[in-house]
C-alpha cells in the first residue's frame, strides 16, 4: 500500500498524538451492521477509511472484505488494493486507519484476531479494531467496541515471549490485553436535516425509517428520540436463549482454560522432576566432594549442570490468556445482562397483579 | 511338645516342671540362701544337659554372625577394642581387593582408636589381634609393591599413592611393637588361639572337641575349694565357686559381642554360676547376665530365636523378677552410676537400696518381640503355631509381673512400656480369652503380683486411663487406638466413635510410625465392622472405605504383603514390611470384611445409581469405586452362573435390588457363608433383610417415579413387605430430602409425585455451578504445586482474578435486583481482595 504509507507519512507531522476516542460516521456504522448481519451467522471483515485528527480517530468510510475463499490470500489484498484505488478516484478518504469484524456473543478473541490487529498496529500505529456483537446487537442496543492492542502487549508479541515471568514484568493480565476507546457517532449535516425532516413527515415515512430507530441510545446524534417511533425490541422478555448461549459459550472456554491447566501443571510437575534430579545431583557431588577432601584429593571438575538438566519451557501463556479474557468478556456480558433483565423481569411482574 | 524331640532336646518336660517346681518354691517359701541354692542345682543339672544339648546342635553352624543388636551391658575395654578390631577387619579387607586407599583409611582408624584406649592397653597390653593385623599388613604391603614393580597394568594413582605412604608408616608403626611381632611371627598358628585365652574367649574348635580352657584362673581355683563345682568337660575341670564369681562374670560380660565368642559356653558357664551364687545380689548378677546371653544368640535360617531359648530366657527372667520380689532392697536400674568394686557382695545397709545396672523392661521388649516374630515365622496352620501361642500366657505373666515390680519401684517409663506390652497383648481379645489369661496368669504369679480381673472391659479401661495419665504421647496413641478396637469389637460403636473424633487421631496420624499406623488401620476396620454389626451401614461404609476401597487391604492391616506393582520395593523394604506382619491370630478376617464392605457397599450404591438416573452429571457421583468396578464387570458377562463366591453372591444381590427383587436379593445374601464367623449371625441376616427391603423401597421409587403420578402407600408397603408406618417414613424421609419430588396425601393415603424437568437455563446453571467449582479447585491445585522458581508469586494475580470472574458471575446469580450497574464496580473491587487473599 505505497499510498497509504505516503499519505500516513504526511500526516505524522503533526506530531504523535495518541488515539482517544473513535468518531464514527452513521453511514459506516450502517454499512458494518447491514454487511454484518446479512451474513450471520459467518463472521465477516472489512476496511476502514478516514484520518486521525487530534487525537480523535475519524472513520468516515469503510467496506467489507470478500467473503474468505479458501482461493488464495492475495485476492483479498488485490481487492483491497483496487478497492481503494477506486475510491481514490471518486475522491472518498482512502487512508487505511483499521478494520472491523462481525462477532458472536463476544467470542471474538482468538490467535488470528490477535495476529491481524498486530500487523495492523505494526504497519498503522494508529489504526483501530471494530468488532460487532450481531448476537447482542439483536437483543436491543447495537453493540460497538473500538479496540487496540495495549503496547505491553504489541512488545510482547513482538517478542513471543509469553512466559510468566515475563507477564509479570510486563505486568499484562488478560484485561489489558486490549484498550477500549470510546466510540462516538457522527452524523452529517445532510443527514442531520433529514432526520429533522423526518419529525415533522407523515406515517408511512416513519415506518419505512423505525429499523433506524435501535441505534439511538448509543448514538450521540443530534436525531432527537421524539422523531421516530420509539422501539420496543429492548422490551423483548424472551431472556432464556441469551443466557443458555452465553453459559454454553462460557462451558466451553472453561474446558479449554481446564485444558491449558493441565498443559500448565504438567509442565509444573516436569520441572519440578527436573529440579528434584538436578539436586540430587548435586548434593551427591557435594558428598563426593567432601569425601574427596577428607582423603586430600582434588575436588571433581565442576560441569555445567544445567545443561545436563534440561528445564522444559514454559509453554506460551498466550492461549490462557486469550482463554481468560474470553471467559471475563462472558461474565462481564452476562453481567450486564442481568442487571436491566431483572428490572424487566420485576416490571412484568407488576404488570401481571 | 514334640517340637522339643525335634530340636534335639530330650529334657525339655524337666525343665518345665522345674521351672514350675520353683515357682512353688518362691511361693510358698522364704527364700534363705540355702533353699534358693537347692532349687538352682536342680535347676543347673536340667540346663547342663540342654546346655550340652545345644551345643551340639548349635555348633554345625557354627556362624559367628554379628545379627546381635540388643546389647544391655558393654565394658569400655570392649566397646574400644571391638572397634579397633572393626578397623582391622576392614582393613585386612582392604588389603585383600588391592583397595590402598580404604586399607589406609581403616589402618589410621586402628590406630586411633588404640591411642584412645591407651589406659586399657597399658594394663592389658596391646591387643594380639592388632598385633597380627599390622604384622600382616606389613607383608602384603611387601608382597603388593613388588607385584607392582613387575606388573604391566600399574594401578591407579591415587591407589598407589595410598600403598606407599602406608609403606612408610607401617614401618614406623611397627617399629613400636617389634618384640610383639616377633613373637607372633614365630607362631603365627598360635598366636591368635593364645589371645583367646589369654582374653578368656573359650572357644569351640570342632563338633567333638569341647576345650574350656582356662589357664591362670585354674590354679586359683582350686586353691580356694570353697563350694567347688566340677563339671567334666573333656577331661578337663572347671570350677566356679564363691571368690571367683564375679570375675567370670566379669570374664563372660567382656567377652560378649566379639567376634569368636562362643554362645553357647558363656551361657553354660553363667548357669553354672548362678549355682554358685549364693546371695540374692550375685543371683541376680548372673541373672542379668545371663538373660541377656541367651538374646545374644545368633538368629538362625528362621528369623527367629528358638523356642527352647525362649522358654529359657522366659524362665530365668521370672526367676529374676521371683528375686527381686523376695528381696525388696534390690532395686535394678537403667542408670545407675558404674560400680568400680563389682567384686564384692553388696546388701543393703539401714534399708538403703542397693542399685544394679540393667534394664529389665529391655529383657520384657525382647522377649516380647522374640515371641512375635517367632509367631509371624511359625506356619499359623500348623499345631505348632497353637503349642507356640500357649506360651503367649506365660509371656503375659511375666509382663503382668514386671509391671508389678515396676509399679513397686515407681519407673514410670517402664511401667507405661509394659503396661502398653500388656494392652497389645488384651486389646483384640474377647472378653472370653482375656478373663481367662488373665485367670492362668494369676494361678502362674504369686498372689501378692496378680490378682485375676473378671470384668475385662474394666481391665483395658484401667490400663489405657494410666497410659494416658502417664505415658508419652506415641504409647498414649497407642493406648487410645486400642481402646477403640476394644469398644468397637464389644459393640459399643458410638463410645468408640466419640474417643475416635475427640482425640482428633485421624488428623495427626499420617505422621505417626507405620505400625501406629496399621494399629489404627485396624481400629478403624473395627469400628466399621462395629457398624455393620449394629445395622450403621452408612457409618460402616465410611468407616470401610479407607481401607478396603483402596484394594491394598492386605497392606494396610499389615496381614501379608501385598502384590508388588511396579517391582518397586527392594529388599530392604520387603524385609521391614515382613517385619510389620501381625501374628496370625491377631489377624481381621479379610474375607468378611470384604464382605460386610460390599454388601455396605450395595445397600448404599444401588439407590443412589437408581437415584442418578440417566443423566451423565449424576452418574460420576461414585461411593464405592471396588464396588462399581466389580458390577461393570459383573454385567459384562455374557453369562454369569450360579454364586459360588462372597462377590458372586453380593453383586447378583445388588443385580437383584436394583431390579426390585428384594426377595431374591435377600436369599442371596443370607446365602453368604462367612456370616457365620459373625457373633449373632441370625440377627445381622435379620438386620440385613430389613435394610434390604427399606433400600429396595427406595431403589424403586427412584427407579419408577416417572411412571406414576401416584402410587398407593399400602400397595408400596405390600410391594416390599414392610409396615405401612416405616413405607411411610421412608417416603417422607425421601421427600423431605429432596431426593424424590413428591408429597404424601394423607387422606388418600398415596405418594402424589410431581414431574419436574428443568429449563435449559437452569441445568446450564446447575451443569456452570460444577464446571466452575472445578475451575477453582483447578486453579487452587495449580497454586499449591509450586514450582521453585520464584515466578510463582506473581501467577496468583490473574488466577485469582479469574476464579474472583466467575465467582463473582455465581454470585450475580443469586443476588438479585441490586447487581445490576453496581456489578462492574464491585468486579474491580473483588480484584483486590482476591489477589490480597491470594497472599496470604
Amino acid at each position: 500500500m505505497p499510498s497509504n504509507k505516503e499519505l500516513s507519512a504526511a500526516l505524522d507531522i503533526e506530531g504523535t498524538v495518541p488515539i482517544h476516542s473513535v468518531q464514527l460516521d452513521a453511514m459506516v456504522v450502517l454499512k458494518i451492521v447491514k454487511h454484518c448481519r446479512e451474513s450471520i451467522p459467518a463472521t465477516v471483515t472489512g476496511q476502514l477509511m478516514g484520518l486521525d485528527v487530534n487525537g480523535v480517530l475519524e472513520v468516515t468510510h469503510s467496506f467489507p472484505m470478500p467473503k474468505n475463499n479458501q482461493d488464495s490470500e492475495d485476492d483479498g489484498s488485490n481487492y483491497q488494493v483496487q478497492m481503494m484505488r477506486c475510491l481514490r478516484e471518486v475522491n472518498v478518504d482512502d487512508n487505511s486507519v483499521g478494520w472491523y469484524q462481525s462477532t458472536n456473543m463476544g467470542n471474538f478473541m482468538n490467535q488470528s484476531l490477535i495476529e491481524h490487529q498486530f500487523e495492523f498496529q505494526q504497519a498503522l500505529s494508529k489504526s483501530v479494531l471494530i468488532i460487532h456483537d450481531v448476537a447482542r446487537s439483536s437483543m436491543g442496543n447495537i453493540n460497538l467496541r473500538a479496540l487496540r492492542l495495549t503496547p505491553a502487549f504489541m512488545k510482547l508479541y513482538k517478542e513471543k515471549k509469553f512466559t510468566t515471568e515475563a507477564l509479570t514484568k510486563a505486568k499484562l493480565t488478560f484485561s489489558n490485553i486490549f484498550e477500549e476507546l470510546p466510540i462516538t457517532i457522527r452524523n452529517t449535516a445532510l443527514l442531520t436535516a433529514l432526520l429533522y425532516e423526518l419529525e415533522t413527515a407523515d406515517e408511512s415515512v416513519e415506518v419505512s425509517t423505525s429499523h433506524l430507530t435501535t441505534y439511538k441510545s448509543t448514538a450521540s446524534a443530534p436525531a432527537s428520540k421524539s422523531v421516530l417511533a420509539p422501539s420496543f425490541d429492548v422490551l423483548d422478555l424472551s431472556l432464556d436463549p441469551y443466557v443458555a448461549k452465553n453459559l454454553e459459550n462460557l462451558m466451553d472456554t472453561i474446558d479449554d482454560h481446564h485444558q491449558e491447566q493441565g498443559n500448565y501443571a504438567y509442565w509444573q510437575r516436569s520441572v519440578e522432576r527436573e529440579n528434584k534430579k538436578k539436586a540430587a545431583y548435586l548434593l551427591n557431588r557435594k558428598t563426593e566432594n567432601a569425601r574427596r577432601a577428607q582423603s586430600g584429593q582434588a575436588p571433581l571438575a565442576n560441569e555445567d549442570v544445567d545443561a545436563m538438566f534440561k528445564v522444559p519451557a514454559e509453554p506460551s501463556r498466550l492461549d490462557h490468556l486469550l482463554i481468560s479474557g474470553q471467559i471475563d468478556n462472558y461474565c462481564k456480558q452476562i453481567n450486564e445482562f442481568a442487571g436491566p433483565t431483572l428490572g424487566k423481569l420485576f416490571a412484568v411482574g407488576e404488570l401481571q397483579k | 511338645m514334640s517340637r522339643f524331640f525335634r530340636a534335639g532336646e530330650s529334657d525339655s518336660d524337666e525343665t518345665e516342671s522345674d521351672y514350675s517346681e520353683e515357682l512353688s518354691n518362691s511361693e510358698s517359701e522364704d527364700h534363705s540362701d540355702s533353699d534358693s541354692d537347692d532349687s538352682s542345682s536342680d535347676d543347673d543339672e536340667a540346663t547342663k544337659k540342654t546346655g550340652r544339648g545345644r551345643l551340639f546342635e548349635g555348633s554345625f553352624s557354627d556362624s559367628e554372625s554379628e545379627d546381635d543388636t540388643v546389647r544391655v551391658v558393654r565394658s569400655a575395654k570392649d566397646k574400644r577394642f571391638e572397634e579397633i578390631e572393626q578397623a582391622v577387619n576392614s582393613m585386612a579387607n582392604g588389603q585383600k581387593i588391592n583397595d590402598w586407599v580404604s586399607a589406609q583409611n581403616e589402618f589410621d582408624r586402628a590406630n586411633k582408636g588404640l591411642q584412645k584406649a591407651a589406659g586399657i592397653i597399658s594394663q592389658t597390653g596391646v591387643p594380639k589381634f592388632y598385633i597380627k593385623a599390622v604384622a600382616d599388613l606389613e607383608k602384603a604391603i611387601q608382597a603388593a609393591l613388588e607385584k607392582e614393580k613387575s606388573a604391566s597394568k600399574k594401578m591407579n594413582a591415587s591407589n598407589a599413592k595410598a600403598l606407599n605412604s602406608m609403606k612408610q608408616k607401617v614401618k614406623k608403626n611397627n617399629r613400636l611393637y617389634e618384640k610383639e611381632i616377633q613373637e607372633y611371627e614365630k607362631d603365627p598358628e598360635n598366636y591368635a588361639v593364645e589371645e583367646e585365652i589369654i582374653e578368656e574367649k573359650p572357644k569351640v574348635k570342632k563338633p567333638k572337641k569341647v576345650v574350656v580352657s582356662d589357664s591362670e584362673d585354674d590354679s586359683e581355683a582350686e586353691a580356694a575349694d570353697d563350694g567347688f563345682t566340677p563339671v567334666g568337660a573333656g577331661g578337663k575341670s572347671v570350677e566356679f565357686n564363691q571368690e571367683n564369681i564375679y570375675k567370670k562374670l566379669k570374664e563372660v560380660a567382656d567377652a560378649r559381642g566379639k567376634k569368636n565368642t562362643n554362645r553357647e559356653d558363656q551361657v553354660r558357664i553363667l548357669e553354672k554360676l548362678l549355682v554358685v551364687a549364693n546371695s540374692p545380689y550375685q543371683k541376680i548378677r548372673v541373672l542379668l547376665a545371663l538373660v541377656s546371653a541367651q538374646f545374644d544368640f545368633a538368629i538362625g535360617a528362621s528369623g527367629y530365636m528358638s523356642i527352647p531359648l525362649w522358654k529359657h530366657a522366659d524362665k530365668y527372667l521370672n526367676n529374676l523378677l521371683t528375686i527381686l520380689e523376695a528381696n525388696p532392697e534390690y532395686i535394678i536400674k537403667e542408670n545407675v552410676p558404674e560400680e568400680e568394686e563389682t567384686e564384692k557382695d553388696r546388701v543393703s545397709q539401714n534399708g538403703e537400696p542397693v542399685l544394679i545396672q540393667g534394664s529389665i523392661v529391655a529383657f520384657i521388649d525382647r522377649l516380647d518381640d522374640e515371641f512375635t516374630k517367632s509367631l509371624q515365622n511359625i506356619d499359623p496352620h500348623t499345631t505348632d503355631y497353637v503349642d507356640r501361642l500357649k506360651d503367649e500366657v506365660g509371656l503375659y505373666s511375666v509382663i503382668v509381673r514386671s509391671q508389678a515390680y515396676f509399679t513397686r519401684i515407681e519407673l514410670t517409663d517402664s511401667i507405661s512400656r509394659t503396661t502398653t506390652r500388656r494392652l497389645e497383648h488384651l486389646y483384640f481379645k474377647p472378653d472370653v480369652v482375656i478373663v481367662a489369661v488373665e485367670n492362668a496368669t494369676a494361678a502362674l504369679l504369686p498372689p501378692s503380683v496378680a490378682k485375676p480381673s473378671q470384668d475385662s472391659s474394666a481391665l483395658i479401661h484401667e490400663l489405657c486411663v494410666y497410659l494416658y495419665k502417664n505415658a508419652t504421647s506415641l504409647l498414649r496413641t497407642r493406648a487410645m487406638l486400642c481402646h477403640i478396637y476394644h469398644h468397637a469389637l464389644h459393640n459399643r460403636f458410638f463410645v468408640a466413635r466419640d474417643m475416635l473424633l475427640m482425640s482428633h487421631l485421624q488428623e495427626t496420624i499420617h505422621q505417626a510410625d507405620v505400625t501406629t499406623q496399621i494399629l489404627h488401620n485396624r481400629a478403624m476396620v473395627q469400628l466399621g465392622l462395629c457398624a455393620f454389626r449394629e445395622g450403621m451401614i452408612k457409618e460402616a461404609q465410611t468407616c470401610l472405605q479407607d481401607i478396603s476401597g483402596t484394594g491394598r487391604v492386605k497392606e494396610l492391616l499389615a496381614q501379608g504383603l501385598s502384590l508388588q506393582r511396579y517391582g518397586a520395593a527392594t529388599p530392604e523394604q520387603e524385609k521391614l514390611e515382613r517385619q510389620r506382619q501381625l501374628p496370625f491370630h491377631m489377624h481381621i478376617n479379610l474375607e468378611l470384611l470384604e464382605c460386610a464392605y460390599l454388601t455396605c457397599s450395595m445397600l448404599l450404591e444401588i439407590p443412589a445409581m437408581a437415584q442418578a438416573g440417566n443423566s451423565p452429571e449424576n452418574k460420576k457421583k461414585v461411593i464405592s469405586k471396588p464396588f462399581r468396578r466389580m458390577l461393570d464387570y459383573n454385567s459384562r458377562q455374557v453369562f454369569t452362573g450360579p454364586p459360588e463366591n462372597t462377590r458372586d453372591h453380593i453383586m447378583g444381590a445388588a443385580k437383584a435390588l436394583s431390579n426390585g427383587e428384594w426377595q431374591k436379593s435377600m436369599e442371596l445374601i443370607n446365602a453368604i457363608k462367612i456370616w457365620e464367623l459373625m457373633p449373632e449371625t441370625q440377627k445381622i441376616k435379620e438386620m440385613l433383610g430389613r435394610k434390604i427391603q427399606e433400600e429396595g423401597l427406595r431403589t424403586y421409587l427412584f427407579a419408577n417415579a416417572s411412571y406414576y403420578s401416584s402410587v398407593g402407600l399400602d400397595q408400596l408397603a405390600k410391594m416390599f413387605d414392610l409396615p405401612l408406618n416405616s413405607a411411610i417414613s421412608i417416603v417422607s424421609k425421601m421427600v423431605w430430602s429432596e431426593e424424590l419430588a413428591a408429597s404424601i396425601d394423607q387422606v388418600s393415603n398415596v405418594v402424589v409425585l410431581h414431574h419436574v424437568e428443568l429449563s435449559k437455563v437452569q441445568a446450564l446453571a446447575l451443569a456452570f455451578a460444577d464446571k466452575a467449582a472445578g475451575f477453582v479447585e483447578g486453579n487452587e491445585k495449580l497454586l499449591e504445586l509450586k514450582t521453585p522458581q520464584q515466578t510463582e508469586r506473581p501467577k496468583k494475580g490473574p488466577n485469582a482474578n479469574k476464579e474472583q470472574a466467575t465467582g463473582k458471575q455465581q454470585q450475580q446469580r443469586t443476588m438479585g435486583p441490586r447487581g445490576g450497574r453496581g456489578g462492574r464496580n464491585q468486579f474491580n473491587n473483588g480484584l483486590g481482595n482476591s489477589v490480597r487473599g491470594g497472599r496470604k
